[in-house]
């Protein structure tokens, strides 16, 4: 009788694993599209530009520093007003809030050591230069150099924290090198934010593995939805790799109006203020200023079409991180996929033979399978620093 | 064509190299071209150099360029190659990189002086 019931248990679990299972089944270019979304995560490095990178006395003061509200002007601020902990580094608002409304969404901080640009237009090239530049600006934090070092200077455990790490108190030091170097330490803690693995790295895994068994507990929506993700719905053309990102800067045909008369010129702004910043890695700064480190920076050209082009945002996490788009216009997953469903051609740059983006046109079903898949780029637990 | 044979005349000239050193060939009407990439292997969003070497004509290019687009979409890449010249012919390229898979048409120019002499085309399917 026990035997019988275990058969009758296995066969119902093969029957669940068969309807499980895509039909007809990924194809061998759908199969090779998918596994170049992993592995997961990937492996742990260092920035050489930051001689702090990985250091855990730079963590562990970085942490202290991100949650201190003593690093705005008016000391009601922190890192982790915007990117709160509790919302996956994110603040859940369209545009975030600092001393002033910001132009942009706060984007979620995890996966950092992956990028190659920083901020909606990759006007940072590494992850402290990116750092400074909230301190600094009088919409979000409001600091001046000197007054980052008076404040870090007036406490002695955190003074002494810094000179552990930097061999000379803040008060000892140019005001300028007190902020390179308190960024590079909020840097190093940044870095250790990293997302989960997720049921879409199961299924990858799985099926990399050829084991159908454990590829088949993914649910079929989701991978319905992944099939349009790198297939006919060209999602991975932009959304490439492990991080599901290029890193780089497209027009996906959302307004760049900042407000009414005034534009945000996306990525050409933002090669611009790379190109201006005395924090990028052709500087002075640059604690490994070898051709390797500078590259990107010395060989980026700012191009005409960069005009309203944004980076395209990484979407590991990316149901714990609405709302979305670089001014926080589109509330939800399902919005997003409408967006691109119904994409206004109007918008977007390029002949209409030529653009990459058209609109999907996608029945309900569809998008319904999209948004599941994208469910399954986020896992039940909350991001978490690594050690 | 005098020209090129006025340059011909005034620098050194370029053997294609041997098999084996990573090199491949291209060639059309006026000329043949060996290049390498390096990585030899391309992958999306990764820096990557090239090494060009005109074969034919063997002198008289007094500049080679070269750059990338993805004709289905009529974009190029968002980085510019510094050039670097090794000897008359014979260059190096640093700061190459395709953002995207898909299919991209890498264009190599030779000049002599303003004149194209050939425009050298090689398809790449970049896989995910």
């Amino acid at each position: 009788m026990r035997l019988a019931t275990l058969f009758i248990v296995a066969a119902f679990t093969i029957l669940d694993a068969v309807a499980q299972e895509l039909s007809p089944p990924f194809t061998d270019t759908e199969r090779a599209a998918i596994l170049a979304h992993g592995p997961w995560p990937q492996p742990k490095s260092t920035d050489p530009s930051n001689r702090v990178s990985g250091n855990a006395r730079a963590v562990a003061l970085g942490r202290k520093l991100f949650h201190d509200t003593r690093f705005s002007a008016d000391r009601s601020r922190s890192c982790a007003t915007c990117h709160d902990t509790d919302r996956a580094f994110a603040d859940g608002r369209p545009r975030s809030i600092g001393l002033q409304l910001a132009d942009r969404n706060a984007i979620a901080l995890a996966n950092l050591r992956l990028n190659r640009w920083f901020g909606w237009a990759g006007a940072s090239d590494s992850l402290w230069a990116h750092s400074i530049r909230p301190i600094l600006d009088e919409k979000e934090l409001g600091l001046t150099p000197a007054l980052l070092q008076e404040r870090m200077a007036r406490d002695r455990p955190l003074s002494t924290e810094y000179a552990r790490l930097f061999g000379h108190r803040p008060k000892d030091g140019e005001p300028e090198a007190v902020l390179v170097n308190a960024a590079k330490a909020l840097a190093a803690y940044q870095e250790t934010i990293v997302t989960p693995r997720t049921p879409f790295d199961d299924f990858r895994d799985a099926l990399a593995r050829g084991d159908r068994h454990r590829a088949a507990r993914y649910s079929i929506a989701a991978q319905r939805g992944l099939r349009i993700f790198v297939g006919e719905g060209r999602c991975a053309a932009c959304h490439t790799g492990p991080n599901f990102t290029s890193g780089e800067f497209e027009d996906v045909g959302i307004p760049f109006f900042a407000e009414k008369g005034r534009v945000d010129p996306g990525r050409h702004g933002g090669i611009a203020a790379l190109r201006a910043s005395p924090f990028n890695l052709l500087g002075r700064h640059n604690d490994n200023p070898d051709a390797a480190t500078g590259l990107a920076t010395r060989h980026v050209e700012q191009l005409h079409r960069n005009w309203g082009e944004f980076r395209v945002p990484s979407l590991r996490n990316v149901a714990r991180t609405a709302p979305y788009m670089h001014n926080g216009s589109l509330a939800t997953l399902a919005d997003v996929v409408r967006h691109y469903s119904e994409i206004d051609e109007e918008r977007l740059h390029g002949t209409p033979d030529k653009r990459l983006l058209r609109p999907l046109r996608l029945s309900p079903q569809e998008k319904a399978d999209l948004v599941a898949f994208l469910h399954t780029l986020s896992a039940d637990r909350s991001v978490r620093e690594s050690r | 064509m005098l020209s090129l044979g006025l340059s011909a005349a005034a620098q050194p000239s370029n053997s294609c190299p041997p098999a084996g050193q990573g090199f491949e060939r291209l060639a059309a009407a006026n000329a043949e071209i060996a290049y390498r990439w390096d990585p030899a292997s391309l992958k999306v969003g990764q820096f990557f150099s090239a090494e060009v070497i005109s074969c034919r004509p063997s002198a008289g290019v007094t500049r080679i360029s070269i750059d990338a687009t993805m004709p289905a979409h009529a974009h190029g890449m968002n980085y510019r190659p510094k050039t670097t010249e090794i000897s008359p012919g014979h260059y190096r390229f640093t700061g190459l990189m395709l953002h995207m898979p898909g299919r991209w048409q890498v264009a190599i120019d030779l000049y002599d002086g303003t004149r194209l002499v050939q425009r050298l085309t090689r398809d790449i399917d970049l896989k995910p």
